[in-house]
């Protein structure tokens, strides 16, 4: 077998753990899927007597539209800090040693953990929209909107993924990854992910503004409540892949420069 | 493969602040034995363990490990050791048979392998009837069983074993040492194993070597390392009709008589050990001197651990780094 083969093979194995480690831990998926799905139906319930009549708002036919990309991008980010989190304990329990003391692909370390971000990414993508087509959203932009919103999702959930590696080997500490989630929670808040930037004031109107996380979700509901362009499509995607791109690379930087310590 | 299973020269790690965790390691281990690396808590055993197993990078000095350099060529050292290290770094979400398969897929053996190898070691390990458990509902025994399994998975020609049994009950302590030994002997793996328990490194080592401060300071076989403490102690008690004299006189002729060592009867040091009591006790016979107990005492080595670094080594206790 070629070393790519190998390496495809341990990555698929790798992500394969990560995925089974998660979904047998209550605590590791339920976050990810609960919270947002209950401030989903929060917000629905709250604004959803005004249906396309709120000021500032896009017009929409109903406000789960309007609240399910930000609840995808919600999920993503609790999931991705819980993956930091594992692979923070890993460090801290000497599976990560059991690895680097085996011939395993170092890139795999890397992409078997991201990968499995990635599918719980898509996954998530397509429970939510899922849940919201149940109670009566419609994705616009149909087959191709929902294919745009996924890879937004699932490309974000790389993003994420990478921060959570870089931080768990900064930090080798499950609990100080988990710890920064708050942080992570807060710049979720300061975008358009939940309310569209032209309702916001002041200054936390100009913190939402440059916060790419903004863009990114409004690009995700271009495609659910209409007027998505190519354009705005891959703008959502550039983002979150820019976004992917720092992270990882910050990760792999670190894991090799870790790595060099040991050979 | 050199006849070394294990050759350092001068190891040092140093950590941040200056501290020599490892200091100037010199060891040369010939395959196909089981070697015993003593010493309490903090004396740089794991340090060692992590150099020679390519997880830390040596500050100075050299390691060739199963043939390879552990810094020039860490993938074929990888390829070639099995390593278990201390806390058994098992995941509780996954089952015994998952994590066999998981690890042979690390070490690239093909799928069908994988399988195989799996169930052969779940049989060896006796864990058949635990396969699909989860491992956080498995016993330490258990536990430290499949973490043995998972290092074997590539039959490695070196395994490493990072206080194996600290922690477990005395009988899943003997069925793990039991293991051990039947891997070496059938399989020829060669053992290096760490542990802060005299009497582990005196049942299941063929050599041994003493840790302390992060130098050597004892090195040789358990018998060997004895021996040099001082010769087995042969005591005589002597019985009715004869006198403590009597006993005394005749032991003279093997070895050096210890004062006081016994009351009504004596006591000396046999250069000849085992072999020579034979012939002391004959001679007591011979010269019609009765004698109601004869007993004799090797060194431990506990007093090796004594006699190098000027403390006891309490089995398990922790020792402050």
């Amino acid at each position: 077998m070629s070393s790519a083969a190998v390496a495809t093979r341990q990555t698929a194995a790798l992500a394969w753990r990560s995925i089974i480690t998660t979904l047998r831990l209550p605590q590791a998926w339920f976050p990810a899927l609960f919270f947002p799905l209950v401030l989903m139906a929060i917000f629905t319930a709250s604004f959803g007597g005004a249906p396309g009549n709120i000021p500032g708002f896009p017009p929409i036919r109903g406000f789960l539209d309007f609240a399910v990309c930000g609840a995808i991008v919600q999920g993503v980010l609790i999931a991705g800090t819980t993956a930091g989190a594992a692979f923070a304990t890993d460090i801290e329990h000497g599976f990560f040693d059991r690895l680097v003391a085996s011939p395993t692909s170092r890139v795999s370390i890397l992409t078997g953990r991201l990968g499995a971000s990635v599918a719980l990414g898509v996954f998530q993508a397509l429970l939510f929209l899922s849940i919201a087509a149940i109670f009566g959203a419609r994705v616009d932009g149909g087959f191709w909107g929902v294919v745009v919103v996924v890879i937004i999702a699932a490309t974000f959930a790389a993003a994420v993924g990478g921060l959570g590696v870089y931080l768990a080997i900064r930090t080798g500490s499950g609990e100080a990854v988990q710890g920064m989630f708050p942080l992570f929670l807060a710049l979720l808040f300061f975008s358009s992910a939940f309310f569209p930037l032209a309702t916001m004031t002041g200054w936390y109107h100009a913190v939402a503004a440059i916060n790419p996380i903004s863009y990114l979700v409004e690009a995700m509901r271009d495609e659910v409540l209409g007027g998505a362009t190519v354009w705005t499509a891959i703008t959502g995607i550039g983002i979150a892949a820019g976004l992917a791109v720092i992270s990882i690379s910050a990760s792999a930087i670190t894991l090799r420069r870790r790595l060099r310590v040991a050979s | 493969m050199s006849d070394q299973a294990v050759e350092t020269q001068d190891l040092v790690r140093e950590y941040k602040g200056g501290v020599k965790a490892v200091d100037g390691v010199s060891l040369s281990i010939a395959s196909g034995g089981i070697f015993g690396f003593l010493g309490p808590n903090g004396a740089g055993k794991s340090t060692t363990v992590r150099m020679l197993t390519t997880l830390l990078k040596p500050t100075s000095g050299t390691a060739i490990v199963a043939g390879y350099d552990v810094a020039k060529h860490p993938d074929q050292v990888r390829r070639r050791i099995g390593v278990a290290l201390q806390d058994a770094a098992i995941d509780p979400y996954m089952t015994g048979r998952e994590l066999l398969r998981l690890q042979g897929v690390l070490h690239a053996l093909p799928r069908a392998e994988c399988r195989a190898r799996a169930e052969s070691l779940l049989e060896r390990v006796d864990l058949v009837d635990a396969a699909d458990r989860r491992v956080g509902t498995y016993s330490g025994g258990m536990r430290r069983r499949l973490d043995l399994a998972l290092s074997l998975v590539h039959e490695p020609v070196v395994l490493f074993l990072d206080e194996p049994t600290t922690g477990l009950d005395p009988v899943s302590r003997v069925t793990l040492w039991e293991e051990v030994r039947r891997l070496n002997r059938e399989h020829g793996t060669t053992v290096f194993l760490t542990t802060q328990y005299l009497e582990e490194a005196d049942q299941l080592a063929d050599r041994v070597a003493i840790i302390d401060g992060g130098r050597i300071v004892a090195d040789g076989s358990p018998r060997e390392l004895k021996a040099r403490i001082g010769f087995p102690l042969l005591s005589v008690v002597a019985a009715d009709g004869s006198s403590a004299d009597d006993v005394r006189r005749v032991l003279a002729t093997f070895g050096e008589i210890v004062p006081g060592a016994v009351e009504h009867g004596a006591a000396v040091r046999l250069p000849g050990g085992s072999t020579a009591m034979a012939d002391a006790v004959r001679a007591l016979d011979e010269a019609g001197v009765r004698f109601a107990e004869v007993d004799l005492t090797e060194p431990s080595l506990d007093d090796v651990f004594l006699a190098s670094t000027g403390r006891h080594l309490g089995a398990g206790d922790d020792v402050p780094a």
